[in-house]
Parts: structure tokens; sequence; C-alpha cells
């Protein structure tokens, strides 16, 4: 009876023990996941934000520097008694909203720092510093800053990204900033850099212990790259100027290269307003602006292009053979045939030059009707693709594919347009208003000064393009490299550039507002008709006639005649990008005391 | 005072347990250091941290041990009652003057030194118990002397709780380790797991599983007492079809009905068929089945009502925890699963001696005294917690072995009771570290910091190798 008893205790303690063992190996042998969940425990992955890529201009000015600023970052439980009126003056807040960021920290964790208040300019930082905040002190990082204060909707801004963007962009984790539009967005993975990780040992209260294996797995932020873009700064300061207070855009290109010297959408904002703390508030009073400034209408905005897009007309008619320059078409106060297009006075008969010259609307007319009814090409529907064709190879009616991640193709109809609209019953004459830029073409700025820039060279151009040079490589992408012909040979582009000269130089053009001695201006002027109210107001131009080194287009909304508001602005702007100088004070004047109502924007 | 025999530290001597004794100190002292380790205290004997401490209280338990030695061990079973009655005096004195600390009032200070009397007081209970169960009128089988076996039992654990230090009073019920080699009724350790069984069970399972439970291993236990197989499916067939017929049927008479209650009913009726075919059967014991199936209904609705009227919410939560049924990670279950994090993450070998993330960086709460477990486990890995529980295991062994080795009950049930002791705390505290069982606050012998319970499990230890070499001491004389 004894033996048994002593046996079966010791069976007892054996199997107890074994109990552990075998858990033990369970444990610590087979289950990796206890493995995991140390390592997530004592390792901290910190970023490491590297400083964004500056811009600058051509000719080396800075628009966008990325400077110092710092996050208030507060550990709850280490925060003593403070003077919390001072910090709400300094941080420029409210107390409430001092005591309310701390509460929600505090709610998340008492001993982990968190974030109270973003970017706090260095000044703040260094007023904070003079005092003492137990528990408080700041987190380095770089926020955007413009020098100029110029080229908003150009240059673009940086947001913090959302969750849908960390979904459709892998990259980015909460808290990260990105380029959100402009030249920040289009070249956002050459501007940010690379992001650094630093592995660190935390303890159970989150306070870092040291670098996890000697930092050997950390790595160094890699700095943006900066990029040298193709604006003029001080050309694009002026557009900018000229356009306050109007709705509008100004775009210059440099014709040889497709460079954009100046690309100013009005109203604009104070790029420096969608950086730092009041971001969120300018960025939401900016969206609520009904002029709705963060509207790039550089590249977004379809307009109708009005008379200037008799040029293309004119070009198409020599290239088809159904004009010459010699032809001409009388006009007296309009074209009369069908529902007919009014003119303004002019003599007559015209030909090609005279007719660019003095934007008669009658001779476009003629020349679209020629080129769609053309017989050899068998119906109205066949003569009109044709005609769309050569529009197109203009650069209207789809995206140039310029670095303008935004930017809108504008409209160029088709012949199957027409045949559902009509349900196929239509003419030359239901579309005659597509001779004088009318209808339903739209054509952005940027395609009106592709224009500009494709007549200056005489039949080809070149995609326009903001950047200029990328600081790491040797080229920008292949495609800016090269040159894009129209569909109308360059022998047919004299007469229409002699047209511009005239409509320039010539008493009787319409454009004589734009001269400048000794610069040969070349331009043409459009009214533009719209359904919101006044005529827009358009002028391209480009200068000087031969060898040309800007081409300029400038829109202004219910700005009326061509020659009123937007041809003063281009020649300014010619002018100065040319001569360095602006010998007419007065006519600076005149275009920034000009007053423009919006009725249609005023909802 | 001096034993007179000349060959004292060669003869008798367990150097075994001895030996387990000292790697365990010493390994339990390399972990407090490890626990407690920061780079600005590395010196070990640094006396600011808790293990230059440790090291005056090995001193002092190796002083102890060392008087144990060579003290006489007559002395013992002389001593046994004065000692535990001035233990108990100093349990109440603690009880109306200690300090708290954990909320328990068990800690006499002493200038820097703070002393837990609880911990000796296992000993002293150990040796009255002894003495008393030894005694040639004893009997285990008697009610009256099993009365005052718990007796002394129960008086320090009462005090203890009353300390408000459920933990360290728990431990007396290891007595019933000691309690069964020396002839206690084995149906009690029968009924005792029966009814932890039924307890987890009950949390475990639904009222009605566990039911059906109950009844087929009730019908299951008499038909192997009494054989009948296909009476008993007739039996339990008839149940279930009484059970659904009677849940589908009296619903259509307008009274509700559980499947519970209609198996419930089905059961207390069929008592009186199974009587009659019983007595037809001249089956006698039946009662006594009936009896335990009545009882652990009984018993499963009185946990119920513990559980929710007399528990402690902490209580609770450790229990749900514990059973799979409930975690919060981040609230009471936190110490459980980072002390698992820690041991698991140990794997085979471990991170190596202070390479531990879990320990160095304070994820492990209490780490240097009730989970230092957890640091021989992530630092030492699977090899050296195996290492560290086989020694455990051995070292328990060896003492049921120093008790049978035993001329005399005194000595038996005194090494039975250390092993008893020993085995409870280990289990229990290795256990809780690994999530076997509930949080119970007791060290782990040798490993976890502070001196009482170092002091307390040496005095235990030697007292019970120096009993052992006496009496193989004498008969190695004999022998030569």
């Amino acid at each position: 009876m004894k033996l048994p008893r002593a046996r079966i205790l010791q069976l007892a303690v054996i199997a107890a023990f074994a109990v552990i063992v075998l858990r033990l190996f369970y444990i610590q042998v087979i289950d990796p996941t206890y493995k995991i969940n140390a390592d997530n425990n004592v390792l901290r992955y910190t970023v490491q934000y590297p400083p964004r890529g500056e811009v600058y201009d051509r000719n080396g000015e800075f628009l966008v520097q990325s400077k110092e600023a710092y996050d208030l970052v507060a550990v709850p439980r280490e925060v003593g008694p403070f003077d919390t009126v001072r910090l709400a003056s300094i941080l420029g807040v409210t107390v409430p909203q001092v005591r309310k960021e701390l509460r929600k920290a505090a709610s998340f964790s008492r001993r982990r720092p968190s974030v109270l208040f973003k970017q706090i300019s260095k000044e703040d930082k260094l007023r904070f510093e003079e005092y003492s905040f137990p528990g408080f002190y700041t987190v380095y990082r770089t926020v955007r800053s413009y020098p100029r204060k110029i080229a908003g909707n150009l240059l673009g801004y940086v947001g913090e990204v959302d969750d849908k963007f960390i979904e459709r962009n892998p990259y980015y984790r909460s808290g990260d900033f990105a380029g959100m539009s402009g030249i920040e967005k289009a070249y956002e993975e050459v501007l940010r850099g690379k992001k650094g990780i630093k592995i660190q040992l935390v303890d159970v209260h989150g306070i870092p212990k040291g670098a996890y294996a000697d930092g050997m797995y950390d790595t160094m932020p890699e700095p943006g790259v900066a990029i040298t873009c193709t604006i003029d700064a001080r050309l694009q300061a002026l557009a900018e100027e000229l356009l306050a207070g109007k709705v509008g855009s100004v775009v210059a290109i440099e014709p040889a290269t497709g460079e954009i010297l100046v690309m100013a959408s009005s109203p604009s904002y104070d790029p420096d307003e969608m950086v730092g703390r009041n971001r969120g508030n300018n960025y939401m009073k900016l969206l609520r602006d009904p002029r709705r400034p963060l509207y790039n209408r550089a590249v977004m905005s379809p307009y109708p292009p009005g008379s200037t897009f008799k040029v293309i007309n004119g070009l198409i008619g020599l290239q088809e053979g159904v004009l010459t320059p010699g032809t001409t078409y009388p006009c007296h106060m309009g074209y009369t045939v069908g529902r007919g297009v009014k003119c303004h006075n002019h003599s007559s008969p015209l030909d090609l030059t005279g007719a660019v010259q003095n934007s008669c609307n009658a001779y476009f007319c003629y020349v679209l009707r020629n080129v769609v009814d053309n017989r050899k090409y068998g119906s109205i529907k066949n003569g009109f693709d044709v005609w769309a064709d050569y529009v197109r190879s203009f650069g209207y009616g789809r995206k140039l594919g310029s670095d303008f991640l935004d930017e809108r193709g504008g409209n160029v109809p088709s012949a199957e347009y027409y045949n559902k609209k009509y349900r196929g019953s239509w003419n030359s004459l239901t579309i005659i208003s597509l001779s004088i830029g009318q209808g339903e073409l739209g054509a952005t700025p940027l395609q009106m000064a592709n224009l500009a820039a494709t007549v200056a060279n005489r039949g080809h151009f070149r995609i326009p393009h903001v950047v200029k040079r990328i600081h790491d490589r040797d080229s920008i992408d292949a495609r800016f490299y090269e040159e894009h012909y129209t569909k109308v040979d360059p022998k047919h582009f004299d007469p229409v550039v002699e047209g511009m000269w005239r409509a320039v130089h010539q008493p009787g053009g319409t454009a004589g507002i734009a001269r400048v001695e000794g610069l040969d201006i070349c331009g043409k002027t459009g009214t533009a008709q719209n359904p919101h109210g006044a005529d827009h107001s358009t002028f391209m131009c480009f200068a000087p006639r031969n060898n040309p080194r800007i081409a300029v287009s400038v829109y202004v909304e219910n700005g009326r005649f061509g020659a009123t508001i937007a041809a003063p602005i281009a020649s300014l702007i010619t002018e100065q990008y040319l001569t360095d100088t602006i010998t007419r004070p007065q006519l600076v004047d005149y275009v920034k005391n000009m007053q423009i109502a919006y009725p249609a924007y005023a909802k | 005072m001096l034993s007179n025999d000349n060959h004292i530290f060669s003869r008798g001597f367990d150097w075994v347990a001895i030996l387990i004794y000292a790697a365990l100190v010493l390994m339990g002292w390399l972990n407090i250091y490890a626990a407690v380790y920061d780079e600005a205290h590395a010196n070990i004997l640094d006396m600011g941290q808790r293990y230059g401490q440790q090291m005056i209280w090995i001193g002092v338990s190796a002083f102890i041990a060392l008087a144990i030695v060579l003290i006489d061990g007559k002395y013992w079973h002389m001593l046994a009652y004065p000692l535990y009655c001035a233990a108990i005096l100093l349990l109440v004195g603690v009880l109306l003057g200690g300090k708290v600390v954990n909320g328990a009032r068990a800690w006499i200070v002493i200038g820097p030194v703070a002393l837990q009397p609880a911990e000796f007081v296992k000993f002293t209970t150990a040796l009255a118990l002894a003495r008393y169960m030894s005694s040639y009128t004893f009997s285990i089988h008697r009610f009256a002397d099993l009365l005052r076996v718990f007796l002394i039992l129960g008086l320090p654990a009462a005090i203890i709780v009353a300390q408000n230090d459920t933990g360290s009073a728990l431990v007396y019920g290891a007595f019933f380790f000691m309690l069964y080699r020396e002839g206690f009724n084995g149906w009690v350790y029968v009924a005792l797991i029966l009814t932890v069984t039924l307890f987890i069970l009950s949390f475990l399972l639904t009222p009605l599983s566990l039911l059906i439970v109950m009844i087929v291993v009730c019908v299951l236990a008499e038909g192997l007492s009494n054989g009948h197989w296909r009476a008993k499916i007739v039996y339990l067939s008839g149940l279930a079809l009484g059970a659904i017929a009677l849940f589908f049927l009296l619903p259509l008479c307008g009274v509700p009905m559980t499947m519970y209650a209609a198996l419930l009913i089905v059961t207390g009726l069929s008592i009186i068929p199974a009587y009659i075919y019983a007595y037809r059967h001249k089956l006698r014991n039946l009662t006594l089945f009936a009896g335990l199936f009545v009882g652990s209904l009984l018993f499963t609705e009185t946990i119920d009502y513990v559980f929710d009227n007399v528990m402690q919410t902490h209580q609770q939560k450790r229990i749900l925890d514990l059973l799979g049924l409930e975690s919060d990670l981040k609230g009471w279950g936190y110490n459980v699963n980072q002390s698992k994090i820690a041991i698991g993450s140990g794997g085979l070998v471990g991170k190596g001696f202070l390479e531990g993330t879990q320990t160095k960086y304070n994820f492990v709460p209490e780490q240097s005294t009730d989970f230092i477990f957890c640091t021989v486990g992530e630092e030492w890995g699977f090899v050296g917690s195996t290492l560290v529980v086989s020694l455990f295991c051995l070292l328990i062994l060896r003492l049921m072995r120093m008790g049978e080795r035993q001329e005399e009950a005194f000595g038996r049930i005194y090494c039975y009771s250390v092993a008893s002791i020993f085995f409870f705390h280990v289990v229990v505290n290795v256990g809780m570290t690994i999530g076997l069982l509930p949080v119970i606050g007791i060290p782990l012998p040798f490993f976890s910091y502070g001196g009482s319970s170092l002091i307390t499990f040496t005095v235990l230890l030697f007292v019970a190798i120096k009993l052992d070499a006496m009496k193989r001491g004498t008969a190695l004389q004999q022998r030569l």
C-alpha cells in the first residue's frame, strides 16, 4: 500500500513537469507568433523625411524652397504645469485649442509622443524654446516656401496624403506629404526624394533605448532632386500682376524649344497659403471662392478661340489648294449666305493677308466652306473630318502631352458629332461659326500659345513643357525634343505671318495697340462670343517676326475686344521679355486699372 | 550542540540536492541581474540594485544553510510546536501592524530590510504538521485527528487570507500532496479532480452540452461498474427521444420550453423506470451514480452562482482569460500575454544573456519577482527553461526520495511537505507565466527576488537534507 502511493505521486510530479516542458516546447519552438510579437513590441520604425527638391526658374532664381519647420510634440505624462496662455500666443492659437489637442494626445497615449500642432515656423519655434514647457518638444521637418509668392497653380501645392491616396500609391504612409497639383504633382517622384528608415529599440513606455543592430538596417533619407523649370519668374510675376482682378490666363512659350516662359492663371493664390497650419482653412477658402482660384485655367479651361482660330482656317485653305494668297473675297459687313455671319467695317474685297490683318469674318466663311465642301472628298462628312484632322495637327482638340498632369484637350468636334446632333442633316452652313473660332470649338490658353509658337516656327512645334532640367539627369523626357509638324506645309505660312504683322503695324490693323517699335510683333486678336456674358478678349502673338523668341497667348474672360485688354497684356509681356524694360507705364496702368465685371462668377 | 560526527560534510548528505540548490540559486541570481539590468548600473554587486541586494540574501541563506547543517537535527522535532506558535503570533502581529505592499498587509520593515513572515510560516507549519502526524496516537483515518491537521493548516492560511494575500494562502492546499502519501482517502482526490474538471467544463460548455456530458459520463460510469450495455443504449436513446418530443410538443400546449429544460425533465422522470430496472436486476449501486449526477448538477449551478455573485472582477477575469474565453491584452490579460511573448520569443536556445528585449525593456511586469521565469525563457530559450524546470523536478523527486528513506514518520512527513511546497510553487509559478494556470502571485523558489522567500526555501530544503543526513549517517556508521 505504501509503495504505490509514493509511485503515484512521483508519476504525478513527472506528469506535471512533462506538461510544462511540452507547453514550453510549443510556445518556444513551434509557434512563431510570439517571436513576431516580441519584435513588434520592441522595434520602432521611424521614417526619416528627406527635404523636398527645390524648384528654380530658368534664370536660377528660387521659385520653391524647402524651409525648416517644426511639429510640436507632447508626451502627456511628462507635461508639467505650464503657461497655457503663453504657449497659445506663441503658436497663434487659442487656449481651448491647446487644451483640446492635449486632451486628444492624452487619450491616444499618455506615454507616447503625439503631434499637437504641425508646421510651426522656425521663428515660433525659437520663441517656444525661450520658455520652459515641460513635456513639449519640437520635431524637424521641412515645408515648402515660395520666395516670390507667384505661380500658385503652376507650381502646385504639397498636401498630406489621405487614405485613398495611400491605397493608390503604396509608397506613401499616413503622415507623408505629396505633390497634389502643378509641378509638385507632375514631378513628385523627382522632388520627393527617398525616405529613410531608422529602427530603434523602445521600451514598454515607447521610449527609445538605442539603435537596433547598431543601425545596420537603417537607411538615410535621400534629398529630393532639384528642378530648373522653364518659367521666367519676373515675366511670370508681371503676367500675374497684369491679370490681377481679372479672370483669364497668360501663356508664353519659347517657340524654338517649346519651353513655357509664363503660365499664369487668374485669379491665382499665394502658394505660401497652402503651407503651414492655416493650410486647411486657406484651402477651403480657395475651394469655396466662386472664381475658382485653384482651377488652372491655362491648361484646363476650354475657351472658344475666337478670331485667333482664323489663322488655322487660312492655312488649311492654302494647303488644300482651295485658296491662294491672292484669292480675294468680298465682305460688306458680313457673310450673307444662310443665317449669315456679321463682320465689322473694313475695306473690301480682301486677300488672305488682308483678311488676317482685318480679321474679316466673311473671308474665312468662304474658306471653311470651300474646304469642307470640296468635291474630292465626296461628302461634307468626309470633308469635315479632313478639316478636323488639320486642326488637330495644330494641337487643338487633344492633349498636347505637356508635363502638366491636369492638362485638358479642349474640343474639336468630329463629323460624327454633328451627325448625332443634327441626325445626319447638316451642311457647311450649319457649322459656319467654326470658321471664326466659335461654335463647338474649345481650346486652352496653352493650345493657343502653342498655335502662336507654331506660326512663329512656320509650321512646327515642340510640345510645350515647364521643366528645363532635372538636376540629376542629363536630359528631360525625349518627347520634348521632337518636332511636331502640322499638316500644313511651312511654305504656306508667310502670307499669314504677314497678315499678323500688319495687324499690329499697319493702320487699320486690329492690334495696333500691341505695337512696340523695333520688336516686330506679329499678332492676331480674337473677340470670342460666349453664353456667359460679355465677349472674351484674346490675343496671340509672337516676336520678333524673324527668328521669334517668344510666343504669347492672352485670354481675358469678358474682356470684350481682343485689342481692349488681351493685346496690351501680350504686348507688355513680349516687350518685357525681349528688351527687359517697359517703355509704356501708362499702358501698364491702363491694364491694371481696367475693371471687368464678372456676373457669371458672382453667384 | 554540534554534532559529534567528525565527517559531517562527507557523510550522509545528499550532495545531488545541494548541487541542484547551488545551481538554481546561481541561475536565479543571474536572471535577476538580467531582469533588472540597465547599462547605468552594470555592476552585478551594486548594492543599490536588486541583484546586489539579492547577493546579500544569498550570503545570509548560505550562512543559515551552514548553521542548519551544523545544528543537530533532533532540535527540529522539539522546536516544532514553539516555532509554529511563534510564527502564528508573528502573523497576527503583521496583520495588526504590518506594512502594506501591493494591497497586502504582509510585511515587516526593519530598517532597510523588508520581510514577509507568511513565507517563514510555511516552514513552521510543515514542522508542526510533521510532529503532530508522526505522533503515535495519530491516525489519518480518524476524523478528529484529520480535523486537527486541517486546523494546523487552516490557521495560518486564514490569517494570510485576512492579510489580503490569497496567493500565498493557496500554498497550504499543497499539503494535500503530502497527505495523500500519508494515506488520506484517495476518493477525495478523485472528487477533487472531478470537481476541477467540472469547474472548467462549466465555463467551456453551454448548459445543454454540459448536461449531456454529465448524463453520458454518469451512465458510462454506471455501465463500467454494472455492465448491461444494451440497456444503457436504450436508456440514452429514450432520453433523447423523450427530450425532443417534449421540446416540440409542450410549446403546442402553450408551455414555452427550452431543450435544456426538456432534457432535465425527461432525465428526472427517467429515475423511476431506472430504479425499477435496477430492482429487477439487483443493481444496488444505482443510487451512487444517480447521486453523482445530482451532485454534479448542483455543483455546476453553484459555480455559476459563485462566479457571478461571490468572486471579484479581477478573479473572474483571470479565470476567463485562462480558459481562453475572453482576452483583453491591454488590461488584465497584459501580464500573461507579455510573459508568453517573452518566453515564446526565446526560441530553442534563447536570445542570450542580457539580450532579452522583452525583459530589458520592461514589457513584462514584476519581472524580477513573480515573472522571473520570463527572463529564463527569453534569454536561455527552450534549452535553458527545460534545464531549470528539470532541475526543480529532480529536486522534488529527490525530496520525495529523502522522505521515503526516513525511518521515522516525522522526517518523512516533513520531506514530503517540503516537496509539496516546492511542487506547488514551481508548477503554479511557471504554469502562470506560460498561460497554463491563472495568475497567482507566488514566487519561483530561488529565482524570484526577495530575501524572505529565498531564506524560507533554503531552510525548508536544508532541514530536509539534514534530517536525511542524520539517518543515512547513522545507517552508514552502523554498516561500518
